[in-house]
């Protein structure tokens, strides 16, 4: 590596430090300078976790080399305020409960001084559009902006700083808004997430990954790597001294691939160096040999007979079929006056989580194994890898490090284990941080799922009877699809009384990237079916789509699809409360055509469009073009 | 990752074209930053190792711009936040701060320079096609062994297809020179997966001048992007619309024969019911701020005033 001596002010006091000039400037800050409230969530220039003021103008650090901000003045988040205090932006978002899981605030916090800096008098569209570089995956963003503008009125004078003070709470919490105790560490900075943790001495892990979906490992000679200068360790599935496999459910996934990979982007080998980079380097030298195996790319291929196995333990490729059966569907059929038949499908949908994957792993000195990670289920994650490393429970810990949004997709235990192995190899910390691509690569997604729908509907729009079967794409590991397929059965037909039922959902194994937890856990795929089906039901029936809904929906006493009484259901008062708000013309859908009254009104979002800018407030001074 | 083995930040051209003139192979020329590192991830170009990057962001000769009668020569370092930043540029280049708007973000475009861009030669570039309705001109320079030697090329033909263009080994763009267009219309239509952040689908860039009863076209420049190899100047529309009254019929007459204009390999439906919607969109928004944009004269007259 070049190295050239840089010179910079960062947050008011003067730098020097003796540095590769091509190295980002958000390496610079984090690794040189450990300001770690500077955040990489993509690395690419998308996501704005990044962003720092250099003189004075607001960039994103991960695309700037270092040398471009030489001699310059840099501002970080760590510099907006004096330690212990809060700026006025700072504060809003404390106020209005603007940060969630927190990763994305700093560079949103950077991005919201930006805005009052160069347009004070901004308007909601405006900040809208000059924050438009920043991605948020937790909040929708209502609240962030919300913060902006409370700062701008309090920065403009018009509205007293005693707004941005907690609200008064008397006798109950109850009704008042309260504030985040975690939110000052988060607008800060100052939270450190597992990528931001340093230990001394501490390694870099980086991970061999597939390039085939299906195939069997033939060699894996690590030879070339180990001896590397700069490398510490090479550990493959060979260096898991217990019963390899984790997962929520079924334990079918080793901690790197064992014998065959089953699908792209699976973990073959992981190197331990002393930076980043050597690792990566070391990756290119591990020589592995495959032999491809046909693969399985859609799920209904793997029914077929005759289909390739991705596990030995499941011939068939069934991860888990649920079954819900209730009444008799064939004399609900009967009485139907209509019988509605339609198909369904949904796509994979990535978490996109703003923090990557990270993890840091070390043995300490009682020989306890300790992994620290946003993980989201460190105690099933514990006992798994007590299993896998072949420890007691007291030896292994689990420390769960500050989430920057998970939404499901860090319930599997997907590098925890290698992170171990790597440490007690070399009795050292060893960290990993993902890349966003490597994180898109090797996590769990959405289950891609495809629903077949038969409705029987009497012609008053009573439901008779529902025939539903889900298929969905498990990919190639077990992880949460046995859950998702549970809750996608009981949460199927809806909120209705369905008197016949027959429902089978089934998740089965392909050479796909797996697929895992993700909110509503095959809710939403479930419901993208079935109020689809009611709305069509309206409309083949001349109803008016909320009335459809309440001639069937579940009251108190009525029984659920698995045969639950209820003693209190409260659909009846969403339905009111939806038909309200959205200013609903009661009718069935065929009958208004465009000229409806309730589209585009107050609460109708306008087309996505730029250029608030360049509108002119009647009260300030003139803008550009 | 993008790594470097020697990394230079040369101060004058003379010195930066020293250096891209003894270049080893791979070496490459940072400008903006903006597209090079993200090429070097996975996916895309993945773990690059250069053996020299050469950095333009401090070469003296580079920077600024200055007006040549009715040109603005603008050098190479500018960066596209400084046509919505600096109100000078903004009123000779009315089409470029509608551009810079839906270009990259706030951020991106404090780095990311319009010779960069045009250098880059994406063809969903949203840059390109208000620079051709400029009659945007490069000044490539590379070293002659103790002299600069510079020619011009006009933007139009500098490129020729997907990141093809017509550089020369040796050479850097050392300026962009545009029509100033003070007093005209403009109008720039875009779309893309969302708003920030990404590159066209399609865009159009139009530029209007009524004459001075304010109903016919005295000048009109339109061109075409993200549809095809590289992005295109539609002049016969321009000649067709010349000194024709202003008119929604004739506009959208003229709009519906652009989907023909299409030549991507992919989303070709799409791309012909957008893009006739876009110049009718465009022609038209750049006509009504040609009425209301006052010209040169009576800024002039503002001012004393």
């Amino acid at each position: 590596m070049p190295e050239m001596k840089l010179e910079m002010q960062v947050n008011g006091r003067k730098v020097m430090r003796l540095a590769d000039p091509g190295q980002r400037l958000l390496d610079f800050l984090r690794d040189e300078l450990n300001l770690t409230g500077t955040k990489e969530g993509c690395g690419a220039g998308e996501c704005g976790t990044c962003s720092v003021f250099v003189d004075g103008k607001l960039v994103k650090s991960c695309l700037m080399p270092v040398a471009k901000a030489q001699g310059a003045e840099i501002q970080t988040v760590e510099g907006l305020a004096k330690p212990g205090e809060l700026e006025a932006i700072q504060k809003a978002f404390h106020k209005t409960g603007a940060s969630q899981c927190g990763y994305c605030i700093p560079g949103m916090v950077m991005a919201a001084t930006s805005v009052l800096r160069e347009a004070p008098e901004a308007s909601l569209d405006e900040i809208k559009e000059r924050m438009g570089g920043n991605i948020c995956r937790c909040t929708g963003y209502s609240k962030i902006i919300e913060a902006v503008a409370l700062a701008r009125d309090v920065v403009t004078g018009r509205a007293s700083p005693a707004v941005l003070e907690p609200e008064t709470v008397g006798e109950s919490y109850i009704g008042h808004n309260v504030r985040r105790l975690d939110a000052p560490s988060k607008v800060t900075g100052r939270l450190k997430y597992a990528g931001d943790m340093v230990m001394p001495d501490m390694a870099h892990m980086a991970v061999l990954r597939s390039p085939h979906a299906h195939a069997e490992i033939v060699s894996i000679d690590t030879s070339e790597a180990e001896a590397m200068a700069g490398v510490a360790c090479v550990i493959t599935a060979a260096d898991v001294p217990g019963t390899d496999g984790f997962g929520v459910f079924v334990h079918d996934q080793p901690v790197m691939a064992r014998g065959k990979v089953r699908h792209v982007g699976e973990a073959v080998a992981a190197v331990a160096a002393e930076d980043a980079a050597t690792a990566r380097r070391a990756l290119t030298k591990i020589k592995v040999e495959y032999r491809d195996l046909p693969g399985l790319f859609d799920p209904e291929d793997a029914l077929k007979p005759g289909a390739p196995v991705i596990h030995d333990y499941a011939p068939d490729n069934m991860v888990k079929h649920i079954p819900i059966r209730k009444g008799d569907i064939e004399a609900g059929f009967a009485a139907a006056d209509l019988i509605l038949e339609e198909a369904f499908s949904t796509q994979q949908v990535e978490h996109a989580y703003l923090e990557p994957e990270a993890g840091i792993a070390y043995v300490d000195h009682d020989d306890v194994v300790t992994v620290i990670s946003p993980s989201q289920n460190i105690t099933h994650h514990r006992h798994m890898l007590a299993g896998i490393l072949a420890l007691p429970i007291n030896k292994v810990r689990f420390i769960m490090s500050p989430v920057g949004g998970g939404f499901g997709g860090k319930e599997d235990m997907i590098y925890q284990g290698m992170l171990a192995l790597a440490a007690m190899k070399t009795h050292r910390p060893v960290r990993l941080v993902f890349t966003r691509e490597e994180s898109i690569a090797a996590s769990a997604k959405r289950h891609p799922s495809r629903v077949t729908y038969r409705m029987g509907l009497t012609r008053d729009g009573r439901i008779t009877a529902i025939r539903f079967e889900m298929l969905s794409d498990g990919g190639a590991y077990g992880m949460s699809s046995e859950g998702v397929m549970r809750k996608a059965a009981i949460l199927s037909c809806g909120p209705y009384e369905i008197e016949n039922l027959w429902i089978d959902t089934r998740a089965v194994y392909t050479n796909n990237t797996p697929s895992g937890a993700f909110r509503t856990f095959g809710g939403m795929q479930a419901q993208f079916a079935t109020e689809s089906m009611m709305d069509i039901a309206a409309e083949r029936l001349g109803l008016d789509p909320f009335e459809i809904r309440r001639r069937n929906m579940m009251r108190a006493g009525s029984l659920t699809h698995t045969q639950q009484r209820l003693t209190s259901a409260s659909i009846d008062r969403v339905l009111e409360a939806a038909e309200q708000a959205s200013r609903w013309e009661p009718g069935a859908p065929t009958m208004r055509g465009p000229m409806r009254g309730d589209l585009g009104g107050p609460g109708t979002r306008a087309p996505c469009t730029l250029g608030a800018r360049f509108e002119t407030p009647k009260d300030s001074k003139e803008r550009v073009a | 990752m993008l790594t470097f083995e020697r990394y230079e930040m040369p101060a004058t051209l003379p010195e930066a074209l020293a250096l891209w003139a003894e270049a080893p192979a791979g070496a490459r020329l940072v400008a903006g930053a903006t597209d090079i590192l993200p090429w070097a991830r996975e996916g895309r170009a993945g773990d690059v190792d250069l053996p020299l990057g050469i950095d333009l962001s401090r070469v003296a000769e580079l920077r600024g711009y200055e007006r040549h009668g009715a040109r603005v020569r603008l050098g190479a370092n500018t960066v596209w936040q400084d046509f919505l930043d600096d109100p000078r540029l903004a009123r000779w280049l009315p089409v470029m701060p509608y551009c810079s708007v839906w270009f990259a973000d706030d951020q991106i475009r404090q780095q990311a320079t319009l010779a960069g861009n045009l250098v880059n030669a994406s063809p969903a570039a949203d840059g390109t096609p208000p620079v051709l309705a400029l009659n945007g001109e490069l000044e490539l320079c590379r070293w002659a062994g103790d002299h600069i030697m510079c020619r011009t090329m006009r933007v139009e033909d500098f490129v020729t297809g997907p990141g093809a263009t017509r550089l020369a080994p040796g050479e850097i763009v050392n300026s962009v020179t545009l029509d100033i267009a003070e007093g005209y219309g403009a109008s720039f239509q875009k779309a893309g997966l969302r708003r920030s952040l990404v590159i066209s689908v399609a865009c159009v860039a139009a530029l209007v001048k009524l004459d001075e009863t304010g109903t016919r076209f005295a000048d009109v420049r339109l061109a075409l992007g993200g549809v095809g190899p590289v992005p295109e100047r539609l002049r016969d529309i321009e000649d067709r619309l010349r000194g024709a009254a202003v008119d929604a019929r004739l506009i959208a007459e003229v709009a519906e024969a652009t989907a023909s204009r299409v030549a991507s390999r992919s989303r070709v439906d799409y791309r012909r019911r957008v893009v006739p919607g876009f110049v009718r969109a465009a022609l038209e928004e750049a006509a009504d701020r040609a009425r209301v944009a006052p010209s040169a004269a009576e800024r002039k007259e503002a001012e004393n005033a």
